[in-house]
């Protein structure tokens, strides 16, 4: 592996800022190319504005990326992964990176990867799984047939655009045919300085009958000056393969995240997506999932818990391309202080996908008056033989559910606690990893403030 | 009728005056009541009467405003005192109505509850605490033990609070909570109500089980049927916020025949003259 340290002083984003990020990693001409394309796209399209209807809900006039710092160096800035973890706030840290319970695990530390490993048993069964730009010099042939050309392409929209033609790191998966791995593979995305940058990139190819699990945590410590966060996740499930993914985002209070995830399933495949947004100033997601294959099926969950002055806005989509696919999406938000939350779901049967099972469902509990919650449920049916179920709630905890649990000598904050937690608790029963139900518990109690 | 102790000592329980509102309508109007260790109390009366809000009084909900009166727990002026805090001292309220928490499940809820309780009497406890504080492996035996008691399905423990719980269920399960939390002062409202009589048999006998020497009870009920399995040593009757009568096992009978309405004549004449 070669790269060359070079260290840009500019701050915003620019062409020579794409040069440099092609140079330091030594790109060859069409990797360049395509990030100079994609830094054309991005300067065409306007910003985001209140004005179109994804955005209406959603400020983004706060974001001064004219300031921000972007980092080109490619080379491992000497710091200790565990360290890494620890100081970015990952809890048990070092079994979050062993070998064994994991079966690979990627870190990437504001543009450079600090570890990218995997499982010798895992990969002698033909699967791939290192940091992208290994990847992609390693198995040029794999990433480019997918990387930004079929799920997230850079016209989606301005960051997409602005992620292809910065991104840096992230974690490339491959699981051949055939092959099922039950340990997570693991990848984190840590900021280490304040006014940061960070391009994360996941690309997940499962193969037919394939099955696996990939667990990904975005974590910095709370700083004082703006960072951004620019993430793409690109989830490729073919034909009766089954994809376990979930995505904790945890960054520090002074992060701006913009998040884009897009899963295409085949025939008979299966996703189950968990996303849980606890950090950031501010945080947008974009989560999709084509249901292209018949009879696939996409269990998508949400947990967002805001406090604070965070503002969380997530929009999903559930999109019957074929005929006898089903999507069950529950999305579970809770909010406290000054925070704000947007949830924007549609679902969407194209013509001819008879047959369609589509379930959303968003509830928000608002733990204080100066919370706020929006859902906006949608539905766009295009077929006539079809199940669409939605409902969006905003509720607040009942006074009354207080009472009780107070009156069997239970304070009042750990009762609030055990209300919120119950509030969760139908979406966490659905992810039956103990690790993740444990952290789920820990954070939840952390927000409440007990 | 609170004598058993002698004059001098300060009663277990003891309201005073007790005026109580809620959305600006006075419900209770001047209750006065002693219980003492190891005495039951029936308070019977019928709908409206004030019952039930007394009941939730005691226990601090906090949709009742108390405008006057006093209600003292060992000499200690409760009013004060927190719902959780009432809980941790040793009053316990059996609800009417015990609420439906979704997603929270009845073993951690409880061992919750009795984690807090407990280890509140260890800190009251002159000896230090530490031999009251229970592993999760003791909390488990116990539930299982008391359930049992109550001929209560080990599924129950992994249901959600009072969720999709059957009239009898929620009332076993108020019984439950009783029986771990240990109270020294228990209030249960309406226990009976919705209960077929093989339920009640064991609800009652789960009640019997929780009464000893040191322990008050107030049982809250309607109908005369509750007293068939829980003697009482004490009966009162309540209307329009006060208690009017008060006697021995023999008033339930009395009220059993001649209703409220025989009773309610009397009243009338007695606070006329």
């Amino acid at each position: 592996m070669s790269t060359i340290a070079e260290v840009s002083e500019t701050t915003g984003f620019s062409r020579e800022g794409v040069e440099a990020i092609s140079r330091a990693r030594l790109e060859t001409g069409a990797t360049r190319d395509a990030r100079l394309r994609a830094w054309e796209l991005y300067e065409s399209l306007p910003m985001p504005q209140r004005t179109d209807e994804e955005w209406r809900r959603t400020d983004i006039r706060g974001l001064k990326l004219d300031r921000l710092r972007s980092d080109t160096r490619a080379d491992a800035p000497g710091i200790e992964p565990l360290a890494a973890l620890q100081e970015a706030g990952v809890e048990n840290a070092a079994d979050q990176i062993a070998l064994g319970p994991n079966a690979g695990v990627v870190v990437q530390r504001d543009a450079a990867t600090i570890l990218a490993t995997l499982d010798p048993e895992v990969a002698a069964q033909g699967v791939i799984f290192t940091d992208l730009p290994t990847a992609a010099r390693e198995h040029p042939e794999l990433v480019e047939r997918y990387f930004m050309t079929q799920a997230v392409p850079p016209t989606l929209g301005k960051f997409e655009a602005l992620h292809a033609a910065y991104w840096q790191g992230g974690s490339f998966l491959y699981v051949p045919k055939g092959v099922k791995v039950e340990a997570p593979f693991r990848s984190f995305g840590l900021l280490s300085e304040a006014g940061a940058t960070i391009f994360s990139h996941t690309l997940a190819v499962i193969e037919e009958g394939a099955e696996a699990f990939v667990a990904e945590a975005y974590r910095s410590p709370s700083l004082e000056a703006q960072s951004f966060a620019s993430a793409v996740v690109e989830l490729i499930v073919a034909s009766d393969a089954k994809l376990r993914y979930v995505q904790v985002q945890d960054w520090g209070r002074n992060v701006w995240n913009f998040m884009t995830e897009r899963a295409i399933l085949a025939d008979d495949a299966l996703l189950n997506s968990l996303h849980v947004t606890l950090g950031s100033r501010f945080s947008k997601s974009s989560i999709a999932s084509h249901l292209r294959g018949k009879n696939a099926l996409a269990e998508m969950l949400g947990i967002y818990f805001a406090d604070g002055d965070q503002f969380f806005d997530h929009h999903t989509w559930q999109l019957h391309e074929s005929p006898y696919a089903t999507s069950d999406l529950e999305f579970k938000g809770a909010l406290k202080g000054h925070a704000r939350s947007v949830y924007s779901g549609l679902i969407k049967v194209e013509e001819g996908a008879q047959k369609t099972d589509a379930y959303q469902q968003n509830r928000n509990l608002i733990l204080s008056r100066t919370a706020r919650a929006d859902s906006i449920p949608n539905l766009e049916i295009g077929a006539n033989d079809v199940r669409c179920t939605h409902g969006a709630t905003i509720s607040q905890v009942e006074e009354e559910h207080l009472f009780y649990l107070q009156a069997r000598g239970i304070p009042r904050p750990e009762a609030q606690n055990l209300i919120v937690e119950g509030f969760f608790r139908p979406v966490i029963d659905r992810i039956p990893v103990e690790e993740i139900q444990d952290f789920l518990k820990t954070a939840i109690a952390r927000k409440v403030g007990i | 009728m609170s004598g058993s102790n002698g004059a001098v000592d300060t009663p277990m329980f003891e309201i005073e005056n007790l005026h109580a509102e809620i959305d600006g309508n006075e419900i209770l109007k001047g209750v006065n009541l002693v219980v003492n260790e190891g005495e039951i109390h029936a308070l019977m009366g019928p709908n409206g009467s004030g019952k039930s809000t007394l009941a939730y009084v005691i226990a601090g909900d906090p949709r009742y405003e108390v405008t006057e009166g006093s209600i003292r727990f060992r000499g200690e002026d409760i009013l004060e005192w927190t719902p959780d805090e009432r809980a941790r001292k040793g009053l316990f309220l059996a609800f009417q109505y015990p609420t439906v928490i979704p997603g929270v499940s009845m073993a951690n809820f409880l061992r919750m509850a009795v984690t807090n309780v407990r280890n509140a009497r260890a800190e009251e406890a002159a000896n230090g605490g530490e031999a009251q504080k229970m592993t999760p492996r003791e909390f488990r035996r116990l539930m299982r033990e008391k359930m049992a008691l109550l001929k209560m399905d080990d599924a129950f423990a992994t249901r959600y609070l009072n969720e999709g719980f059957s009239g009898g269920e929620k009332k076993r399960a108020e019984i439950l909570q009783m029986a771990l939390l240990e109270p020294k002062m228990a209030v249960l409202d309406e226990t009976d109500s919705g209960l077929d009589i093989d339920a009640l048999k064991v609800v009652s006998e789960g009640v019997n089980n929780l009464s000893g020497p040191d322990v008050g009870m107030l049982l809250i009920t309607h109908y005369q049927r509750l007293l068939n399995f829980i003697k009482p040593d004490f009966v009162h009757i309540m209307m329009e916020g006060r208690i009017v009568e008060s006697g021995g096992p023999e008033l339930a009978h009395e009220l059993e025949a001649k209703g409220y309405e025989g009773l309610r004549a009397r009243f009338a004449e007695s606070s006329a003259s």
